[in-house]
């Protein structure tokens, strides 16, 4: 086949051109980029390529214009000289593009990596230099902040009204708020810290490991109840919550504590407990008492009936006057239940209390064998007038006077006492004495109807129940304290409201409604 | 260290008796004329692996979603392109006696096939314009490097080239 060789002449001379031209071009770019960043190692591996793809271009292309040139010359013989150079110098160039080609994945692994630190690097240059740059604010914003948590913190701590506590590992107290302070009636400029164990204020210190057991177990424990002898001897009712300290060291580790007295919650579930089990006993009383008065009244009428028309020297007269004693006895029984579960009618009307207590006194020394026994007042000049059933009132005091006397067994004092509780608007009236006081098992129990720890026949048992009736009858309320061998103080709180407002029984009380 | 001083002294011994005893076996192998052929045609297949596994590559790290790598990798099936058809030219060239090209004139070339096929000469004589996929290759190159140099500009927001 004849073929024009002018297509194969040109694309060989103009191709080899254009691949001179075009490799160095490449190159040039890859120059200027490098230039940029020479640390960049992409850049440099694209050079290290474009280097060996121009010097094949260049020797391939020349090789290519040579030989053309030479054979259109008819110089085939210089051609064939120089031909195995070519092709040579051809091959070794294709084998170190190809060898560089290869290593991409390699190279670009590589990058990868440098890439990832530099930015890292840059990050962290930026950060460094904005810290260094605004170092002086920042420690000013960050000791500001810290200031206002600390201050934050502190008053929490300070202000909290359950006690703060932190101690190590042996009970040591750490650190302690001021309702700490207050809880464990220490005095707040005491050395303390540091110096005292709170394990010596426990009221049974062996229960110690068992806390701290049970704080490690969780981490954290909660609700524990505890009694706590403060400094002035007195006991409290706490509930405990604790947690551990985040230190790593052994040595450093501490224990914080939130302490709540929960004395005066107790006591008042107690008092609700007891006041629940009276009105159910009064209710029951109540029932009792009446279904026994009518019988009771009927058996005395009749028996006054036949008493009547019988001889007081016969025998038959004085089994019948029997009868009727031991009715009456039976009817005053049922009146003081009556009165205890706040049935019975009252009277009442406006009173100076200290007159009533001072007849009560009169009467009671001179009944009883009191030789040995003083008696002191102490009336509060803010105390007004009450409105009172005098008779009720009195039998309430002279129940507390006389039990008093027998606590004292011959010899001691008898302190009554009245008071103005000022936010409450209420009257106060404590008789103590310093006798061998009731004992704690008794104490939730001397309310109770026929509760006596006399021996039987010397008490009904009905003294302070009924006692309690008449006070409830009142609008007030009877409490006890006692410490066993100190003496006993119990405690009447009138409301002087009942001065102004209806009292809750349906009683006539004609003085008081003029008054209002 | 006795041992160390017996291997030194074996290999030593071993190697001037080697020496002393010198044949044509053992001299420098001689090259004929085929082999640098073949090792002309082993580059053009170095030449194919190294930009096949550039185009791998770049598919594998994903850098073909930006143009400038688009287009070196297009460069590269093009060069590959360009390898086989060189290889192909070489092969008629040299290896099949099936071809005989003689120069008319200054214009003209007579292809002459064993056969008489006019389309092994055709094929050839197509194949003989290799330019025509080296040049694109090479110019795709230069084109990728320099869309990856424009937005190196542009990243840095200023011109690289100072």
């Amino acid at each position: 086949m004849i073929i024009s060789s002018i297509p194969i002449l040109l694309v060989d001379l103009a191709g080899s051109i254009l691949m001179i031209v075009l490799s160095l071009l490449s190159l040039r770019l890859v120059f200027k980029l490098r230039q940029k960043d020479r640390n960049d190692i992409i850049w440099t591996y694209l050079w290290w390529i474009c280097l060996a793809l121009s010097l094949f271009a260049m020797s391939r292309s020349a090789g290519h214009i040579v030989k053309n040139v030479l054979l259109m010359w008819g110089q085939n013989q210089i051609w064939a000289a120089i031909r195995p150079y070519s092709g040579a110098i051809n091959t070794v160039l294709f084998v170190v593009v190809g060898s560089v080609t290869m290593f991409f994945e390699r190279i670009w692994k590589i990058y990868q990596l440098i890439r990832k630190d530099r930015q890292a690097l840059q990050a962290a240059h930026k950060e460094l230099l904005y810290i260094s740059q605004n170092l002086e604010q920042l420690v000013h914003d960050r000791t500001d902040a810290l200031s206002a948590s600390e201050h934050k913190y502190r008053k929490i701590f300070e202000v909290s009204k359950d006690m703060i506590l932190v101690t190590n590992r042996e009970g040591l107290i750490v650190n302690l708020n001021p309702s700490g302070y207050a809880m464990l009636g220490l005095n707040p400029e005491s050395d303390v810290i540091g110096k005292r164990r709170f394990v010596d204020f426990l009221a049974e210190p062996e229960t110690w490991p068992d806390i701290l057991a049970s704080v490690e177990e969780k981490n954290h424990s909660t609700d524990i109840e505890l009694d706590l002898i403060a400094g002035d001897h007195t006991h409290k009712r706490v509930l405990m919550s604790g947690s551990m300290g985040e230190q790593t060291d052994k040595e450093d580790e501490t224990f914080h504590f939130l302490i709540k007295d929960i004395q005066k919650r107790k006591m008042m579930e107690e008092q609700l407990a007891q006041a629940d089990k009276l009105a159910s006993i009064g209710e029951l009383s109540s029932g009792v008492a009446h279904e026994l008065n009518n019988p009771l009244s009927v058996i005395l009428g009749y028996t006054q009936l036949l008493l009547r028309n019988e001889k007081k020297s016969t025998e038959r007269f004085t089994d019948l006057k029997t009868i009727e004693k031991h009715v009456r006895n039976c009817k005053a029984i049922v009146e003081n239940l009556l009165s205890f579960s706040r049935k019975s009618d009252t009277e009442k009307e406006m009173l100076d209390i200290h007159k009533v207590i001072d007849d009560v006194l009169a009467f009671v020394q001179h009944h009883s064998d009191i030789q040995n026994i003083e008696f002191e007042k102490e009336y509060s000049t803010a105390v007004s007038p009450l409105m009172i059933d005098e008779k009720k009132i009195k039998q309430v005091l002279i129940n507390l006077v006389v039990n008093a006397i027998h606590a004292l067994e011959k010899s001691g004092r008898v302190l009554i006492s009245t008071d103005l509780k000022e936010p409450t608007d209420e009257i106060v009236i404590k008789v103590t004495d310093n006798g061998s006081g009731i004992e704690k098992r008794h104490l939730t129990k001397i309310f109770d109807p026929f509760y006596t720890t006399k021996p039987t026949g010397e008490g009904t048992g009905l003294g302070l129940s009924v006692s309690y009736g008449i006070i409830k009858n009142h609008g007030g309320h009877i409490d006890v304290e006692s410490a066993t061998g100190k003496g006993t103080t119990f405690i009447i709180t009138l409301p002087i409201a009942s001065n102004k407002w209806p009292l809750l029984e349906p009683v006539d009380y004609p003085d008081s409604r003029q008054e209002n | 260290m006795k041992r160390d001083n017996f291997k030194w002294a074996f290999s030593s011994g071993l190697f001037f008796s080697l020496l002393m005893n010198a044949d044509t076996v053992l001299a420098t192998q001689t090259h004929g004329q085929p082999e640098g052929l073949y090792v002309h045609q082993i580059a053009h297949l170095v030449f194919i692996v190294s930009m096949g596994s550039l185009e791998f590559w770049l598919r594998q790290r994903n850098l073909i979603r930006e143009k400038g790598w688009r287009y070196i990798q297009l460069s590269a099936v093009l060069f590959i392109l360009w390898n086989i058809n060189a290889m192909a030219v070489h092969f008629m060239d040299e290896h099949l006696s099936i071809l005989g090209i003689t120069k008319i004139d200054l214009w003209r070339i007579q292809i002459e096939t064993t056969a008489n096929q006019n389309g092994i000469a055709f094929l050839y004589y197509v194949l003989k314009l290799d330019h025509l996929l080296c040049v694109p290759a090479m110019f795709c190159m230069y084109y990728g490097l320099k869309i990856i140099f424009k937005s190196q500009k542009r990243a840095s927001g200023s011109d690289p080239i100072q």
